[in-house]
């Protein structure tokens, strides 16, 4: 281990639960809990949210990039009937003060723009009206007089823009919001002594998550009982009252957030505070319950959820025998006009930049740079989806330098799976692994190396056809440093440690177990991970299990579905809430069947007396016994009513980043590792590509529910085939964003996906959480992209495509077929 | 049809009556000609399962079943509907017991998030109707109007094949009204 | 995402459609509504008055009137795709609707609606002048009738005057042994095309008799290639004849640069697609 890494001690495994076969539910594809409400039309989503008295809100929007705002006429717009309000920044400003930011130190943004906008779609006033309608009418009538300011496009000409170019002048003199570097370990050092050294450009474009249902909120405020209730799609309804209360002027107690079903996330909805600010705000200036739904086009251009966008300088450094000793960069990302969650994104993907290989050490300069775009956000892979390209770019680039196979380059420098825990350059830990296994799997489900010479022997006939593979990690169970540790050390803000979830667990009378949650359902599976980790633990049936959501006043501790975190968190929760269960169970159990509480055990549902048949219980009459005859058990408070408990289950492996920034802590363990091939064929006329064949081959661990994970790795496949193949957000030279519709910002449909799509799975278990789960929810976007990159890069091997650019769209491809056609003819 | 004057958004707008049954049920409504038939059902007939992701006639999940075809009610006026028959995600379940269709969706995970799922099942339900027996390439095609950001329609494809079996093998009385 | 506010007429016959078209004002018609009420939607249109003409059944058919066949103005785009007649006389129609929408929306888009609409990148205006369909327009008191290859005059803007419906289709039916060629590229199924090029000829003593092409998505409106139908009419098919033919084409394409890729994409596309065309099209003739 490298000595910078020395200081950085792994802590003990908290696993209660080991890893083991031949479970009862856990590992089974039961049907889910959620569906029979969802299927019916019943689910509750957002926008079905209806509160008595309820206005609603529209927005006027920028229709410019960059300008400042010289005067606003609502005159008109109040006149018309049916409308209850108008409101400017500035009216806004009276209630609310600007979002809370993650960037240290904060960069201003306030729910509606105050003095000028800076991107296209900010909301400059808000109409509440009777309806939409009326609302939308109104909003046609605010009028704007603007002044129109230089707008930043580019990501390099932004970052060295000045005067009134300057998208914050008040908070930073440049447009470059952060500029930090790093190295972690001997970086210099082992490029100075490199034998080789591959260096690619390489970009990735924006885009994002795009969930088909938008973001949204209802929003009341009582002034005489204290403040706002609000029902929100967030992810995060338990963890952003803390957040944004300041902003709201009132205490986090203050403010009831009401979760509710939501139409998809993929990160989009992780926090969401700008809207609800936005709303709440406008509640309480209106005097009326306020809802507002983003129509699409206002969830493309205004709700900074974009994803990453960022050009890399990169370098990868080999000893003479391929074997890799370094890797470095430089990144700018265009984060857009605000900054959020500052670089969390890069902090995220220093869980696993040096992918599953051996690299000693690793260096970085990564550069925030501010633009006239909707700002960034969390989208599937939190960042790490483009380091999972770049480096598997760089291996492909090392690969064609050294004239060797890419496979066998892989393979040469992969982690060995004696050698878990890794802990890589940054600091970050892989708990287990075994990656060689997965590529097998993969290469055999998908006949690599039958493929492979199959397309050569097409490719001999004048056909473009070509196979890649990608072999990536899949990063699990976030720690929150991944937010700030990149941050200058001197001003590194809001230095959160926590990611608990909790969860409360009562047995009622009726034998029911009632089961509350703290995080909401966004597509994922909680009720039923919950249902079959709580019955495999406490013997019971899962369909006596019946689910509920806190709100943030009656629940507590849930940090909600993201960074691939829910499933392994919630089933700490849930063992621990079953080892208090258990006891309690036990102790009134046993009593009830007079014998002592080492005496039983939980059997099928029941406390049943270790090694005789028919002596039990059903928790059932336990709890009903406990509920309402209380003079049937001793006194003392060990026996109070009632069967029911609470439990919180923190991080299980984390530590802090250095103090001097020489590492980042442990703070992404729990790794799954992926495969993914895929063959492809290009029309070379026209840039078009068919998915000819393709293999995805997973492991995230132990499985709870293998279909809900097949789901969640088709599902990210899917997005990232979109990110590969046809997904960009477009913006002109004035900061125009000029596709932001479904016709135009074309997400794959059923018929761009492969119709050969096999996915098989390797079950290597965290020595870390209970059962050795590992989360699954990014992992087909974060290996997509590499081998469908690779693949066509195959396919056009003997036509000289070089791909250094993600989306390769029909138009781009076909260019950079045009472009080698006409350095091949002169 | 009847109008009666009133003054909407500062235009003088007329207001539509007209008679629609919905789900079985008749309706009778009177609402501004603007207004969207899926808002109508949404917020006038309160049947919020049916889903608006994007109104500009993409995304599919605003489909509803009007007089036995699969349409976007995002694209179509409320007023437009009078004397049609319409079947929302809420008439498909059959009392206490989901739609061999809808089945087909919780056994086979057709759904995460469930937003595009009323759009998917109203698709399907004209699909089957019109073919009882779909290739998967068929059923590709059909759903290829109906936008799923979470499954990646594996799975949805092989609840319609599967829903498909179902309703083959139900005793023809039982089937649900063909669409 | 709102239409703005209308008033909204909904005539049981045409007389009566055709009366409250003369009326003044900013009125619409009102057919399947799949690209008007998009554009309501965003308020890119906002007519103060709708005529609805949905319930004039009379203009629904699809119908044989001998040398022709006659579409009306409430033939769904659905039920021409799937009918026995289109799909006799005209596979080309039926091959189309594959890549036009899908089917919800194809349930009630018409055909008459799609070529009044006039999008640049819609296939059946390029289909409808290779096929050199004529075009009915009424209007109170008088009726005309146009060439397919007239009516087009530009993005979204056509021949049609704002009193007249556009009643009927009428595409006459193909010489025996006609070939026909479809080709589109578009970033999915469904969506607009980045550049369709569609074709018809015959074969008569090896040579090609009667070519007639068009294209779509790439200048400002569907057209017919006559240089190029001039370039082929009574030439042996081969591949260089059509990629030199292509090769024209594209040089004097007019391309706007737009996100659905540079103007050289598009001369590119043209290249790829108008020799496959021709090859189906000669495979095809008998
Ligand atoms: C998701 C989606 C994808 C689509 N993809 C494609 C595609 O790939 N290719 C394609 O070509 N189209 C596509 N369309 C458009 C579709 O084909 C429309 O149906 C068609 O363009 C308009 O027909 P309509 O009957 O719906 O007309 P409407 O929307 O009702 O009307 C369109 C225009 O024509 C006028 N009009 C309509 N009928 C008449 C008439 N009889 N006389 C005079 N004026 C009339 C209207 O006033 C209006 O201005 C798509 C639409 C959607 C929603
Ligand atoms: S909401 Fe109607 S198609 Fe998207
Ligand atoms: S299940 Fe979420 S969009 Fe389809």
């Amino acid at each position: 281990m490298s000595s910078h890494l020395k200081s950085n001690v792994i802590p003990p495994s908290r696993q209660r639960e080991v890893p083991r076969t031949g479970m009862t539910w856990i590992g089974q594809s039961m049907k889910r809990v959620e569906d029979p409400r969802i299927l019916s039309g019943k689910g509750g989503y957002i926008d079905d949210v209806a509160v008595p008295g309820m206005a609603h809100a529209a927005m006027v929007s920028s229709p410019h990039a960059h300008a400042r705002i010289v005067s606003i006429d609502t005159s008109k717009a109040k006149a018309l009937p049916g409308v209850i309000g108008v409101y400017t920044g500035e009216d806004l400003a009276t209630v609310a003060d600007p979002c809370p930011s993650f960037a240290a130190p904060p960069i201003t943004q306030h729910a509606i723009s105050v003095g000028k906008v800076r991107h296209v779609g900010e909301v400059v006033a808000a109409v509440v009206a009777e309806d939409r309608y009326i609302a939308e009418d109104a909003a046609e009538l605010v009028e704007v007089e603007w002044e129109i300011l230089p707008p930043n496009v580019d990501l390099e000409v932004a970052a060295a823009a000045a005067g009134d170019a300057l998208l914050h002048p008040d908070d930073r003199d440049s447009n470059v919001a952060l500029d930090e570097s790093f190295s972690f370990g001997d970086v210099d050092q082992h490029f100075a002594e490199a034998h080789t050294v591959v260096k690619r450009r390489l970009r990735w474009q924006r885009s994002s998550a795009q969930a088909i249902e938008t973001c949204g909120v209802v929003a009341q405020f009582d002034p005489f009982k204290g403040g706002y209730t609000i029902h929100s799609n967030s992810n995060f309804y338990n963890f952003i009252p803390f957040v944004i209360g300041g902003s709201l002027r009132v205490s986090p107690g203050e403010l009831r957030i009401i979760p509710v079903l939501t139409g998809g996330s993929f990160g989009s909805k992780v926090f969401n505070h700008k809207i609800i600010i936005l709303t709440a705000g406008l509640a309480r200036l209106a005097g009326v319950p306020v809802k507002y739904i983003e129509d699409r086009l206002e969830h493309f251009t205004n709700s900074d959820s974009h994803g990453s966008d960022r050009l890399y300088d990169a370098e990868l450094a080999m000893a003479e025998d391929g074997t890799f000793t370094s890797l470095r960069f430089t990144v700018m990302d265009d984060y857009g006009a605000y900054l959020q969650f500052g670089v969390g994104t890069h902090g995220n993907a220093m869980a696993q930049v040096t992918g599953p290989y051996q690299i000693q050490s690793f260096g970085m300069r990564v550069m925030a740079v501010l633009t006239n775009k909707t700002q960034q956000g969390p989208y599937r892979g939190f960042g790490s989806e483009v380091t999972n390209w770049v480096m598997e770019r760089m291996v492909d680039a090392a690969a064609e330098e050294l004239g060797r196979d890419p496979v066998a380059l892989r393979e040469q420098n992969m982690i060995q799976p004696d050698q878990f825990p890794y802990m890589i350059p940054t600091g970050n830990i892989y708990d287990s692994g075994n990656f060689q296994k997965v590529l097998e799997e993969a290469k055999t489900m998908f006949d690599f190396d039958g493929w492979r010479s199959k397309a050569r022997a097409m490719r001999a006939k004048g056909r473009c056809v070509g196979v890649g593979l990608a072999t990536c990690m899949e990063r699990s169970v976030y720690g929150p440093t991944e937010w700030w540790s990149l941050n200058n050390k001197e001003t590194p803000g809001f230095t959160l440690t926590s990611t608990p979830e909790g969860i409360t667990v009562r047995l009622d009378p009726s034998g029911k177990m009632f089961v509350t949650l703290n995080s909401p359902m966004v597509g994922n599976s909680p009720e039923t991970v919950v249902a079959q980790i709580l019955a495999e633990r406490l013997t019971i049936a899962p369909e006596d299990i019946v689910f509920n959501y806190s709100d943030s006043q009656s629940g507590f501790n849930g940090v909600g579905p993201q960074g691939s975190r829910f499933t392994a968190m919630i089933a700490g929760a849930c063992v621990s809430a079953s080892i208090k269960l258990e006891e309690k169970l036990k102790r009134f159990g046993a009593h009830m069947l007079q014998r002592r509480p080492e005496d039983v055990e939980l059997r099928n549902g029941a406390v049943a007396v270790k090694g005789l048949k028919d002596q039990e219980k059903a928790f059932g009459e336990i709890a009903l016994t406990s509920s309402f005859f209380r003079l049937s058990f001793p006194d003392g408070e060990e026996f109070d009513s009632g069967i029911e408990t609470t439990a919180v289950y923190d991080h299980p492996l984390s530590t802090d980043p250095a103090e001097d920034r020489s590492h980042l802590g442990i703070f992404y363990p729990i790794v799954g590792h992926i495969c993914h091939i895929v063959a492809v064929e290009v029309d070379p006329g026209t840039g078009k590509v068919e998915i000819l064949d393709y293999t995805a081959v997973h492991d995230n661990g132990t499985m709870v529910n293998p279909r809900t994970l097949a789901g969640q790795v088709w599902g990210g496949t899917a997005n990232g085939i979109g990110t590969t193949l046809s997904e960009v957000f477009e913006y002109d030279e004035d900061g125009q964003f000029t596709n932001p519709n479904f016709a135009e910002f074309a997400m794959p449909t059923a018929n761009e996906m492969p119709r050969n799509f096999k996915l098989g799975h390797v079950e290597t278990p965290s020595p870390y959480t209970e059962y050795g789960i590992k989360g699954g929810g990014e992992g087909g976007r974060l290996g997509a992209p590499s081998a469908l990159t690779s693949a066509i890069e195959d396919a056009l091997s003997d036509r000289g495509v070089k791909i250094a650019s993600l989306p390769v769209t029909p138009p781009i491809l076909r260019g950079l077929i045009r472009d080698a056609e006409q350095a091949a003819t002169g | 049809m009847t109008g009666n004057q009133f003054t909407e958004g500062g235009t003088n707008m007329t207001k539509v009556s007209f008679k629609v049954t919905v789900n079985g049920r008749a309706r009778e409504a009177t609402v501004p000609p603007r207004m969207l038939l899926s808002d109508f059902i949404r917020q006038e007939l309160s049947l919020p399962g049916t889903h608006v992701g994007c109104e500009h006639g993409v995304c599919g999940s605003c489909n509803v079943i009007v007089d036995g075809q699969a349409v976007r009610s995002c694209l179509m006026f409320a007023v437009q509907v009078e004397g049609s028959e319409i079947t929302t995600v809420e008439g498909l379940t059959q009392g206490d017991a989901l739609h061999p269709i809808q089945q087909a969706f919780w056994e086979e995970h057709g759904l995460q998030c469930g937003f595009c799922t009323p759009g998917m099942l109203a698709t399907a339900q004209e699909l089957l109707a019109q073919n009882p027996d779909p290739t998967d390439d068929e059923i590709r095609e059909a759903i290829s109007g109906n936008l799923c950001r979470c499954t990646g329609y594996e799975f949805i494809i092989s609840a319609i094949r599967s829903a498909a079996v179902k309703l083959r093998e139900t005793d023809t009385e039982t089937t649900p009204q063909p669409v | 995402m709102k239409p703005s506010a209308f008033s909204y007429e909904c005539p049981n016959d045409l007389q009566a459609a055709l009366a409250l078209l003369a009326s003044d004002g900013d009125t619409r018609i009102l057919a399947g509504g799949q690209s008007l009420v998009p554009m309501m939607n965003y308020r890119l249109a906002q007519p103060e008055r709708l005529i609805d003409i949905n319930r004039l059944s009379e203009l629904d058919y699809i119908r044989d009137d001998g040398g022709v066949i006659a579409i009306g103005a409430l033939a769904r785009h659905a039920a021409i795709k799937s009918s026995d007649l289109i799909k006799e006389h005209f596979p080309i129609v039926a091959e189309a609707y594959d890549w036009i929408a899908h089917a919800a929306v194809r349930n009630r888009g018409t055909l008459c609606g799609n070529l009044c609409h006039a999008d640049a990148a819609s296939e059946m205006p390029a289909i409808m002048q290779i096929l050199e369909a004529e075009l009915v327009l009424l209007k109170v008191g008088t009726s005309r009738v146009i060439a397919a290859q007239d009516f087009f005059l530009g993005t979204y803007e056509t021949a049609i005057a704002a009193d007249e419906i556009l009643t009927e289709v009428r595409i006459p039916k193909p010489a025996a042994g006609t070939g026909w060629g479809f080709e589109e590229v578009a970033m999915r199924r469904g969506d607009y095309a980045w550049c369709t090029v569609v074709a018809t000829l015959r074969i008569s003593d090896g040579k090609i008799a009667a070519p007639r092409i068009a294209m779509a998505g790439v200048n400002d409106c569907a057209a017919r290639l006559r240089d190029a139908e001039a370039a082929l009419t009574e030439q042996t098919p081969g591949a260089s004849l059509f990629d030199a033919v292509a090769d024209t084409v594209a040089d004097a394409a007019t391309p706007a640069e737009s996100s659905a890729g540079s103007a050289a994409y598009k001369r590119d596309l043209i290249r790829a697609l108008l020799p496959r065309v021709l090859n189906d099209a000669v495979t095809r003739a008998t």
